[in-house]
């Protein structure tokens, strides 16, 4: 397959992307969508795959890494700061945060538990980036083992 | 670190596309380490050599050896 043709194809998906998204929220079933979209990425890759033209090589990889890297870096703090943020607007709200209630269970007012939407939103995100980080810390052991890092020889005691 | 891939692409009468083709990278990776924006691998090093039919040193020049004339 020639680029053009894959670039071609790149927003074909896109435009299906699109449809499936609107028909989703139409039939009220998110699964549509989230299927469509991550079919859709593996169609892509694996079609990139066949591009005649050579598009990667290893200083285009080693590129893709520290963007990568660098975005990841970046993206994080900013995020991080934001769902920050959020958190803090959310509880300083009357039905935000409280500390906990001690009383029997079901005696407490029903405002002084419910934690407010986004609050509990922004701590959500708070929790995917931290899981994040050990995902990272988990593909950096993969990545070390794999490329040698902790391989003994008999130098070494 | 400078190289003379340049020298020996003209040469050998090779475009940047021909030599990325025959290498099996990209032409703007060629043109990169030519103009000493990206240092190859040594693998990649190695078969800019081999292709040329030349040595590492012969094409790539590290610090005090890029100074020769």
């Amino acid at each position: 397959m020639k680029r053009n043709t894959f670039y071609l194809l790149v927003g074909i998906v896109a435009l299906i992307e699109v449809g499936i998204f609107w028909l989703s929220v139409e039939t009220e079933r998110p699964i549509l969508i989230q299927v469509a979209f991550v079919l859709g990425v593996i169609l892509l890759y694996a079609v990139r795959r066949t591009v005649e033209e050579r598009m990667e090589d290893e200083r285009t990889a080693m590129i893709t890494q520290k963007a990568a890297l660098r975005t990841l870096e970046t993206f994080w703090v900013a995020f991080f700061a934001i769902s920050l943020g959020s958190a803090v607007v959310a509880f300083s709200r009357p039905l935000g945060l409280r500390p906990p209630h001690l009383g029997p269970p079901g005696t407490a007012p029903p405002d002084m538990l419910e934690l407010p939407f986004i609050g509990g939103f922004a701590l959500f995100q708070m929790a995917l980036l931290c899981l994040m980080i050990f995902l990272y810390v988990g593909f950096r052991v993969y990545y070390a083992r794999k490329y040698g890092d902790w391989d003994t020889d008999e130098e070494q005691d | 670190m400078k190289n003379r891939i340049k020298v020996y692409r003209a040469m050998h009468d090779l475009t940047q596309e021909g030599l990325a083709n025959e290498l099996g990278v990209t032409r703007q990776t060629i043109l990169a380490i030519e103009k000493g924006k990206y240092d190859p691998s040594l693998e990649l090093a190695f078969k800019i050599a081999r292709f040329f039919g030349v040595t590492i040193e012969e094409i790539f020049l590290y610090g005090d050896t890029a100074e020769r004339p």
